[in-house]
C-alpha cells in the first residue's frame, strides 16, 4: 500500500483539481491553438455562453441523477416534446410565461413517467429511457410531421430578455446555468435531501433500511431533468425563433459524457455540483472548440467517445482499489 | 402452472410474443388497403429488409440471455461495412473484402467485450462509449459520404446472387441466411453445453463461476458474435443497396433490444429463448411494416416501437412476480 | 456416531496468512478436517470463516502457508483444482441459477455432451434425478426451475450436485440460514446421508444449535485466528456457546 496509489486514487475521484484543471487546459489549448485566437474572441465566448451553455444546465440535472443511480437517455426526446408543447401554446395566443410555467408542468411529468416504469416496474433505467427516448421524439414527430415552424416570442420582450438576453455583456444563460448549479449544488451537498441522493445512489439496500424513500429520490431527480430539459426547450425556442424537430438529437448522450467527465461515478453515489458543473462546460467548450477549429464536427463524436471509455477505466481503478 | 425452466425453447413468454404476432399479422392482412400486407411483393420486400436487422438481433439476443448489452452495433455496422467497401476499392476481391469485414466485427466485438469483463463496469455505459468512439472514426473515415460499390460487386455476380438474390422469382435469400442463422445460434443456446454456460452466467455469475465456467470467455465470446453478426448484416445490407452509407444501421441499437425484449429476453439475463427473439423480430418488423402500410407516418412508428418495448418489459416483468 | 478410524486427515491447512489489501483477514490459522469427520467451523462475521474455506475451495489464494489434501502438497490455484481433489462447496444463494432447471444446475459446467458438445440431455435428466433420489429428495422433475423450489429443496439440489461428483469434502456456507425449521431438519437429514457416505463436510455458521447435532469436531475462530479446536465428546452446547463467546470478546 504505496502513499502514490492513495494519491492518483484521490486524483481521479475527487472532482474539484481534476475537472478543473481540465477545464483550464482546454480553454488554454483552444484558445492558443484556434485559428486567429477566434477561440477567445468576445463573440465566440458570447456564443459559448449562450449557446453552449443551453446544453450545460440540462446536463446538470442528469449528473444529479446519475448520482442517484439512474440514467436517462431521454432527456432530447423530452426537450422536443416540450418544445412543442411551448409552440402549440403560443401559437394558441397564451401567454408565453404562463406557457412556459405550463411546459415546465409537463417536463415534470414526463420525468415522473420515466422515474415510476423504472421504480415501480423494476427496470433498469436505461432501458427505460431508451423506450421513452423513441416514443416521445416519435410521438413530437408524429404530431408535427416534422416540420419546423416559427415560433417568436418577441412579441414579449420581457420573455425574450428574461430566457436569450444579456445582463450588461454576460449572456443570461449563463445566469441561469450559474444558479441552476448554485441551487442544486446546494441541495446536494447542504441538504439531507442531497445526502438521501448519495445514500441510493450508494447502497439502495442501506438507505431503504435506514429509512429513506429510495423511490421518492428517484422520482423527484427524474423530475428535476424533466422540468430542466423543459427550461432549455424554451430558452432554445425563444432564441431560434423556431421549433425543430431535431431539437435536442444526441444530448443524451452529451449529458452522459458532461456528468462522467465531472467525475460522476457510473454506478452512482459518487460525485459532486462542482464536477458536474464543469464536466457540462468542458462538453460545451469542446464542442465550441472544435467547430472554432474548423475540426469536422464527426471528431465529436470520438472525443466524448473516448471520454467516456475513459472514465470507465478510471471508475474501474478506483473500484479495484477499494476492493483491495 | 410454470413447470418448464426458462433456458426451454418454448416457454410462457415465447407464447406472448407469438400471440402479439399472430395478431398482428391478422390485423394487418385485414385492415390495410387492398390487403397488401399480405401481397407477395410485400411479404418479399420484408423477406429482404428484416433480415438487416433480424440477424443482429440473434445476436443482441444471446448477448442479453449472458447478462450484457451492447449499444455500440449501430456503430459496428457501418463500419464494417465500411471496411468491405474500402477493401473493395483497395482491390481486394469481395469474398476477401467480406472476411475481412467480418474479422473486424469479431475485432470490435473483442473489444467491447475485453472492457466489459476487464473493468467489471455495466456494459451499457462502456459500449455508449465504444459506439460513440466508432461513430466518429467512420464519419471521420468516410467523410460520411455514401460510396457505390456496385461496380465492383455487378447485379447477377455469384457473390450477390449468393447474399443477397432470390429463389424463384420473390423468395430472398437473405431470408435463409436470417432461418440458417436463427437456427445455428438457437442450437447452440439450447442444446449446446456452451449454451447452458451463457444461461448460467447470465442468471447467476457468480454461481457459474464457482462451478468452474469461464464467465469473461463467455461474454467475450458473445460480445464477438454480436460484432461479426454486425459485419455480416452491414455486408449484405450494402450489397443490397449497392453501396455503402453512414446512416446504415441508425436506430438499431433500440431495435434490437426491443425485438428482444418482445420477444420475451429478461434484461436481467438467464432468461430468453432463440424462438423469442426470433419471432420479437419478425413482430416488431411486421408492426413497423404494418403500421407504415396503413400509412401512419413513419415518425410515428418509432414511438410505437418504444411503447411496446416499455409494454413488454413491464409485462414480462409483471408476469415474473405474479408467479414467485 | 461417527467413527474416525483412519487417522490420516483428508484436509491439512498450515500456517495460512491473508490479506485483503490493507485488512489482515486470516493470521496463521491451521485447520484440519479428518475423513469422513464432520467440522462445525463456527465463529462470527468477518472471523474469517468464509475467507478460509474460499481458500481451500480455490476462489481466493492464500498469502503464506501450505494445504495438504491426503497428505500430498497441493497448489489450489482455482475452482476447478478444488473440485479436482474431490472438494465441493455448497455456497448459500450463490450456488444456483434460479431460473435453469435443476437438471442444468446439477451438471453446470460439467454437462454431459454429445458429438460437438451438443447435451446429453437424457443422460443429464436421468442421472440428476438419480443424485436426488440417493438424497431422499424426491421432484416431479429434472427440468423445474430452481426458483420454484423450497430453501431446503435447494439445498439438497446443490448437495446432490456435489454428491454426483463423487467428493471427498463438501463445504457448506451456512446451510441452515433463512430456512424454515422443517427445511432445516431436511437439510440436516442430508448430511447424515452424507455422513453414512463417509463424505467429510465442513459445516459454517452462527447457529451452534443446527451444527451441534451433526458434527464431530467444533473448530471456533475470531478475527482472523484459530480460538479453539473440540471434539463433542469433549464439550457440551453451553459450554460451546460460552467459548465462542469468550473468544469473540478476547483481544
Amino acid at each position: 500500500m504505496s502513499v502514490t496509489r492513495v494519491k492518483l486514487r484521490d486524483f481521479l475521484v475527487t472532482p474539484s483539481t481534476n475537472v478543473y484543471l481540465v477545464l483550464v487546459i482546454l480553454v488554454l489549448v483552444f484558445s492558443v491553438f484556434s485559428p486567429q485566437y477566434r477561440f477567445s474572441d468576445p463573440d465566440n465566448i458570447e456564443i459559448l455562453l449562450s449557446i453552449g451553455l443551453e446544453f450545460s444546465i440540462l446536463a446538470l440535472g442528469v449528473g444529479l441523477l446519475m448520482i442517484c443511480g439512474e440514467f436517462d437517455l431521454s432527456v432530447g426526446s423530452i426537450l422536443v416534446f416540450s418544445a412543442y408543447v411551448f409552440l402549440k401554446l403560443f401559437e394558441t395566443g397564451i401567454n408565453p410565461f404562463l406557457s412556459l410555467l405550463i411546459v415546465l408542468g409537463v417536463g415534470a411529468l414526463l420525468g415522473l413517467t420515466n422515474a415510476l416504469i423504472t421504480v415501480k416496474g423494476q427496470i433498469p433505467s436505461f432501458v427505460t429511457t431508451l423506450g421513452t427516448m423513441m416514443f416521445w421524439r416519435g410521438f413530437t414527430l408524429l404530431l408535427s410531421g416534422g416540420k419546423q415552424s416559427p415560433c417568436d416570442v418577441s412579441i414579449s420582450p420581457a420573455f425574450l430578455t428574461m430566457l436569450n438576453g444579456k445582463i450588461g455583456n454576460i449572456p443570461v444563460q449563463t445566469i441561469w446555468f450559474v444558479a441552476f448549479a448554485i441551487i442544486l449544488g446546494i441541495i446536494l451537498h447542504f441538504h439531507r435531501f442531497g445526502n438521501w441522493i448519495y445514500a441510493t445512489g450508494d447502497n439502495q439496500e442501506a438507505a431503504r433500511a435506514m429509512g429513506i424513500n429510495t423511490n421518492l429520490v428517484k422520482i423527484i431527480c427524474f423530475m428535476i431533468v424533466g422540468v430542466l430539459c423543459a427550461f432549455v426547450a424554451c430558452s432554445q425556442i425563444s432564441r431560434t425563433a423556431c421549433f425543430t424537430s431535431r431539437a435536442g438529437e444526441g444530448w443524451e448522450f452529451k449529458a452522459v459524457a458532461a456528468s462522467v467527465i465531472g467525475g460522476t461515478s457510473l454506478l452512482g453515489g459518487i460525485g459532486s455540483m462542482g464536477g458536474i458543473f464543469a464536466g457540462a462546460l468542458i462538453i460545451s467548450i469542446i464542442e465550441n472548440g472544435l467547430v472554432v477549429m474548423r475540426i469536422p464536427y464527426s471528431w465529436t463524436y470520438v472525443v466524448f467517445g473516448l471520454v467516456i471509455l475513459f472514465s470507465v477505466f478510471s471508475n474501474a481503478f478506483v473500484q479495484k482499489q477499494s476492493r483491495g | 402452472m410454470k413447470n418448464s425452466s426458462e433456458s426451454k425453447f418454448f416457454t410462457y413468454r415465447v407464447i406472448n410474443t407469438l400471440i402479439m404476432f399472430i395478431a398482428l399479422v391478422i390485423v394487418f392482412s385485414l385492415f390495410t388497403p387492398r390487403n397488401i400486407f399480405i401481397s407477395v411483393r410485400n411479404l418479399a420486400s420484408l423477406g429482404k429488409l428484416v433480415p438487416d436487422l433480424g440477424v443482429v438481433a440473434l445476436g443482441i439476443g444471446i448477448l442479453m440471455v449472458c447478462g450484457e448489452f451492447d449499444l455500440s452495433i449501430s456503430s459496428t455496422l457501418p463500419l464494417c461495412s465500411y471496411i468491405f467497401a474500402s477493401a473493395l476499392f483497395g482491390g481486394l476481391s469481395p469474398v476477401w473484402g467480406f472476411v475481412l469485414a467480418l474479422l473486424s466485427g469479431l475485432a470490435l466485438g473483442f473489444i467491447n467485450g475485453l472492457i466489459v469483463v476487464k473493468t467489471r463496469m455495466p456494459s451499457f455505459i462502456i459500449t455508449l462509449g465504444t459506439m460513440m468512439f466508432w461513430k466518429g472514426i467512420l464519419y471521420v473515415w468516410s467523410r460520411m459520404m455514401p460510396t457505390s460499390i456496385r461496380t465492383f460487386i455487378p447485379t447477377d455476380s455469384l457473390f450477390q446472387k449468393v447474399l443477397t438474390g432470390s429463389i424463384g422469382p420473390f423468395f430472398p435469400v437473405q431470408t435463409i441466411w436470417f432461418v440458417a442463422f436463427a437456427i445455428v445460434l438457437g442450437i447452440i443456446l439450447h442444446f449446446h453445453r456452451f449454451g447452458n454456460w451463457i444461461y448460467a452466467t447470465g442468471d447467476n455469475q457468480e454461481a457459474a463461476r464457482a462451478m468452474g465456467i469461464n464467465t469473461n470467455l463467455v461474454k467475450i465470446i458473445c460480445f464477438m458474435i454480436v460484432g461479426v453478426l454486425c459485419a455480416f448484416a452491414g455486408c449484405m445490407q450494402s450489397v443490397r443497396l449497392g453501396s455503402f452509407a453512414a446512416t446504415q444501421g441508425v436506430g438499431s441499437e433500440l431495435r434490437a433490444m426491443a425485438a428482444c425484449v418482445i420477444g420475451g429476453t429478461s434484461l436481467r439475463g438467464g432468461i430468453g429463448s432463440m424462438m423469442g427473439v426470433f419471432l420479437g423480430i419478425l413482430t416488431l418488423h411486421i408492426l413497423d411494416n404494418g403500421l407504415v402500410l396503413m400509412r401512419v407516418p413513419v415518425f410515428g412508428v418509432n414511438a410505437f416501437i418504444g411503447l411496446a418495448t416499455i409494454f413488454f418489459v413491464l409485462l414480462n416483468s409483471y408476469l415474473d412476480r405474479k408467479i414467485k | 456416531m461417527n467413527e474416525n478410524q483412519n487417522r490420516q486427515p483428508l484436509v491439512r491447512m498450515v500456517n495460512i496468512h491473508k490479506w485483503f489489501g490493507r485488512v489482515y483477514a486470516l493470521r496463521g490459522v491451521d485447520f484440519e478436517v479428518g475423513q469422513g469427520e464432520t467440522v462445525g467451523l463456527i465463529g462470527d462475521n468477518g472471523a474469517g470463516k468464509s475467507t478460509l474455506i474460499k481458500i481451500l475451495s480455490g476462489y481466493h489464494r492464500a498469502d503464506r502457508g501450505e494445504i495438504y489434501f491426503e497428505e500430498h502438497k497441493v497448489n489450489i490455484t482455482s475452482p476447478r483444482d478444488s473440485r479436482r481433489l474431490g472438494i465441493e462447496t455448497v455456497y448459500q444463494e450463490q450456488a444456483l441459477a434460479g431460473d435453469l432447471s435443476i437438471a442444468r444446475n446439477i451438471f453446470m459446467g460439467r454437462e454431459p455432451v454429445k458429438n460437438l458438445g451438443i447435451l446429453d440431455r437424457k443422460k443429464m435428466d436421468e442421472e440428476s434425478m438419480k443424485a436426488l433420489e440417493e438424497l431422499g429428495l424426491h421432484l416431479k422433475s429434472p427440468n423445474l426451475p430452481v426458483k420454484t423450489l423450497s430453501g431446503g429443496e435447494r439445498q439438497g439440489v446443490a448437495i446432490s450436485r456435489a454428491l454426483l461428483f463423487e467428493a471427498k469434502l463438501i463445504i457448506m456456507d451456512e446451510p441452515t440460514v433463512a430456512l424454515s425449521v422443517k427445511e432445516v431438519r431436511e437439510v440436516l437429514e442430508f448430511i447424515r446421508k452424507l455422513q453414512k457416505e463417509r463424505i467429510a463436510v465442513i459445516f459454517i455458521t452462527h447457529n451452534l444449535y443446527h451444527v451441534f447435532d451433526v458434527a464431530d469436531r467444533f473448530v471456533v475462530m475470531a478475527r482472523g485466528k484459530k480460538m479453539a479446536d473440540v471434539k463433542k465428546e469433549e464439550i457440551s452446547l453451553d459450554e460451546l456457546s460460552e467459548l465462542v463467546v469468550k473468544s469473540a470478546l478476547v483481544e
